[in-house]
């Protein structure tokens, strides 16, 4: 790793770069513009972000709160745990934990800086982490395993049953800095008593892991208020997914990274409702007049991502989408399954839904195993991926139900799980009528595809397939 | 070396798979070693320890599974595709890591293009990620519900006195391989690390009380045998090896792998079964509790700790840490134990590489003799 990389930490200097850009726009706009010639590696991302309206302000500056957070959670009494993003937040806000979610974490700095991660990626090898894991995690704790970062006092994930090299990373920076390890385990089975029943054993005892490494005891008010305000996200996002299925598509193309991503950090905070509402109500002025969410106002086509988008600096991928007019229908990180959800009601998935019951501590608890048990990844990479609830089922309906004319794989090659059945997957959804590519790249290094190339393919599979 | 285990060892349908098949006895392999034999055992099947040992490409393994994957599950299914398995009357999946659970489907899907490559009884079989009451428990019901389909295929009743009495039949299995480990660990061992894996791979593959006889014999027969000396003693750790050609390659003229740490060596015969009470809750524990695979997240002291004592016991001169390309567990496993480890003084070598056919045995000789090079060179400092 460069020297000048170990002068400062690296999660100060990223609150730094979002956090100012979180201000740019509180000027004139000839001061925004002449700002920019001064970041000129951050500028197409902030102006993507912004670009997208108060949506994507409120979006900057909720992740300036959360890295502000993030940093100075030790000096406000916080505990700090490293987490996944397919953990639901909501019980660490509960107990006055920050949760330090890596691969958003990751994903900041593959947008924000021209080397992205890596760095970072690459410390993690020299320490003894392979260099086939999967790149999400190992971008952002490589800077964690190199001491670059704010404290951490205990390790948590969810993802052991769903995705080895998720798991595995958090085991090993547990191990390497010899930090308190948690792990949440998925039975392969979603539904069912049994699992229910492990869902719910599993959660009361990560509740008094976390009563033991942080001191504190479990405030069942505070759980509550999260998770009615959960519930209200929900019902937002459950809008926001409605809207989605109009022709054409008035969210805006990023529409669906702001959400997924302000779930990852603050689902159950106000913080996280503000943002969404403010996506509904500019999807539903667009939806108003008729126009479309991409900048020229034309849907030529609808694209659904099954599985992840890809993180490359500027937000490259969404750019090339709305130049080239194609929808984005959004991913399975965008999904929620509340009982409440669109795709739910449609196809009696109601099963698979998770529902809140806020009345006592054993509803809390068992809603809040719901709700981890069905967060993106953790609900359909599971168990077979043509098995009920499972990924091709949910792919399926989705790629349906937003009237899909195509669907777009992308991933990382440190993906186990999904490179061992992806080929299915992609064999039965042409089989069902959906062109389906799937994308070589690695959604958080470009260096393993340049950018160039991937988004090359991507127009090539969409010209080969006639869809533009 | 009794020829009879390396036989075993190194053929698929070996003959004595092959006999019990002509007397129309059913088969059933497993992938894992978190799948209990002793249920087959007592339902009159003979337990088979699925092996990609043998396939000469991947094209078949190409074709469902994706490129960034394990070559080992890969080569299963080649030989699946190729009909090497047509002896398995069924066949169990385990989640022991995410490129081997995906066998599942790619195996499903591959039955559909090939017909007669899936055996008829196929059954996904759950194991969990960590040991708790709970987790006890699931796994206890997970192996009710295998033991429920293995009698409702087959048509076979597990009567839990007859599973006990498997129980019995391999906890002694267990017992001598614990005497075998004795006479392994010696000073002058009286055989070498190719034979000593060929002895526990054969019990992957054969009849257990035959099994056990030839192992009754192999020791008494190892206890007069003369010892060998004067080579540098290693302990092989990490991904599963099926390979007894690994080993050879690996020990060359001077080195002896005198202990291991594998799925498909010694942590496949450590623990016994308790025989009194459930049978079933005693094999989910004992399966469970044997957590020595990082599959099972968050033990790494304990597993470092096993090392520890094997290193001392075994008068291990150093530690070959290899694994199966895109096997992080194993991989990033290893990476803290060559930290660990090396702290302490014990020289540890790490070792990617490839699963059958894609062995590239020069690059591993060349990098194991350098290593055997390195102790040698620590010695005569030493002296």
């Amino acid at each position: 790793m460069r020297q000048e990389l170990k002068e400062y930490r690296f999660d100060w200097m990223l609150y730094s770069c979002f956090s100012s850009a979180a201000r740019l726009k509180s000027g004139s706009e000839k001061e925004y513009r002449h700002s920019m010639n001064y970041i000129p590696y951050f500028r197409g991302t902030v102006e993507s972000v912004l670009g997208a309206g108060e949506p994507g302000q409120k979006f900057i500056e909720l992740t300036a709160k959360y890295l502000d957070n993030m940093i100075n959670a030790k000096e406000r009494g916080l505990k700090t745990a490293v987490t996944t993003f397919c953990f639901s937040p909501a019980i660490f806000y509960a107990m006055d934990i920050m949760p330090i979610c890596l691969e958003v974490v990751s994903v900041m700095m593959t947008f924000a800086y021209k080397r992205g991660t890596a760095e970072f990626l690459d410390y993690c090898n020299e320490v003894g982490y392979t260099e086939t894991s999967c790149s999400s995690q190992r971008g952002s704790i490589g800077a964690y395993l190199a001491g670059l970062g704010a404290d951490i006092d205990m390790i948590v994930t969810d993802t052991p049953g769903v995705c080895d090299t998720n798991a595995n990373a958090f085991a090993f920076a547990a191990a390497y800095l010899d930090k308190p390890f948690f792990q949440l385990d998925m039975p392969p089975d979603l539904t069912g008593e049994r699992s229910d029943e492990y869902h719910r054993e599993d959660y009361k005892a990560l509740i008094a892991f976390l009563e033991e490494h942080s001191g504190k005891k479990l405030d069942l008010e505070r759980l509550r208020a999260n998770l009615i305000e959960l519930h209200k996200q929900d019902e937002i996002i459950a809008e926001i997914e409605e809207l989605a299925r109009v022709v054409p598509n008035p969210l805006h193309v990023a529409g669906n990274l702001i959400v997924y991503a302000s779930r990852f950090l603050f689902a159950g905070m106000p913080e996280c409702t503000e943002v969404l509402e403010s996506i509904l109500r500019q999807g539903k002025e667009n939806a108003a007049k008729g126009v479309s969410g991409l900048s020229s106002g034309t849907e030529k086509i609808r694209a659904f991502f099954c599985y992840i988008d890809h993180y490359v600096q500027n937000l490259k991928l969404w750019e090339m989408l709305d130049e080239h007019g194609v929808g984005y229908q959004g991913n399975i990180l965008s999904r929620s399954w509340a009982s409440s959800a669109p795709h739910v009601q449609e196809y009696g998935m109601q099963e698979a839904a998770y529902t809140l019951n806020t009345a006592d501590l054993d509803g809390l608890i068992d809603g809040m195993a719901m709700v981890n048990s069905r967060m993106p990844m953790i609900k359909s990479i599971r168990g077979p991926y043509d098995a009920p609830n499972m990924w091709l089922q949910d792919t399926l309906s989705l790629a349906k139900m937003y009237s899909a004319d195509c669907i777009i794989y992308n991933g990382t090659p440190g993906c186990r799980n999904t490179w061992g059945m992806v080929k299915l997957l992609a064999r039965d959804t042409e089989k069902a009528g959906f062109p389906t590519f799937v994308m070589n790249a690695d959604a958080f290094d470009e260096r393993v595809q340049s950018w160039e190339t991937t988004r090359d393919r991507f127009l090539e599979f969409l010209t080969v397939r006639r869809l533009i | 070396m009794n020829s009879a285990f390396m036989k075993a060892a190194t053929s698929l349908n070996n003959e004595h798979v092959a006999k019990w098949k002509e007397s129309g006895r059913r088969v059933v392999g497993y992938t894992c070693s978190y799948v209990p034999d002793e249920i087959f055992h007592a339902a009159g099947i003979l337990p088979y320890r699925i092996r990609g040992f043998g396939a000469a490409d991947t094209t078949i393994g190409d074709t469902y599974f994706g490129p960034f994957i394990c070559s080992l599950p890969k080569c299963m299914l080649q030989l699946a595709g190729e009909g090497k398995f047509d002896f398995l009357d069924g066949a169990i999946i385990t989640p022991g890591c995410d490129s081997m659970r995906r066998l599942d489907e790619c195996w499903r899907k591959a039955g559909g293009d090939i017909p007669g490559s899936l055996p008829k009884f196929f059954f996904h079989f759950g194991v969990p990620h960590k040991y708790a009451d709970y987790t006890i428990k699931w796994f206890a019901e997970e192996t009710r519900r295998l033991v429920d389909a293995v009698e409702k295929h087959f048509g076979v009743k597990v009567e839990d006195d007859t599973l006990r009495s498997s129980i019995r039949v391999y906890n002694k299995s267990r017992k001598l391989l614990d005497e075998f480990d004795a006479l392994r660990t010696a000073d002058d061992p009286p055989f070498t690390g190719t034979e000593a894996l060929a002895v526990i791979l054969a019990g992957t593959t054969m009849p257990r009380e035959e099994y056990n006889g030839l192992l009754e014999k192999f020791i008494a027969e190892s206890k007069k045998a003369k010892g060998i000396s004067g080579k540098v003693r290693l302990m092989l750790v990490g991904s599963a090896n099926d390979d007894v050609e690994l080993v050879r390659v690996m020990e060359g003229s001077s080195a002896l792998v005198v202990a291991d740490n594998l799925c498909f060596g010694s942590r496949f015969y450590t623990d016994l079964v308790e025989e009194e009470g459930d049978p079933v809750l005693n094999l989910a524990k004992r399966y469970l509790s044997h957590n020595d695979c990082p599959r099972m997240y968050g033990d790494y002291k304990r597993r470092l700790g096993i090392l520890r004592e094997k290193v001392k016991k075994a008068k291990i001169d150093g530690i070959v840490l290899q694994n199966i390309r895109f096997c992080d567990l194993h991989g990033s496993e290893n990476g803290l134990f060559e930290r660990d480890l090396e702290k302490e003084g014990i020289p540890c070598m790490r070792l990617e590489r490839e699963y059958g056919p894609l062995v590239e045995t020069g690059r591993m000789k060349m990098r194991v003799d350098a290593f055997i090079e390195r102790i040698l060179q620590g010695r005569r400092e030493i002296a």
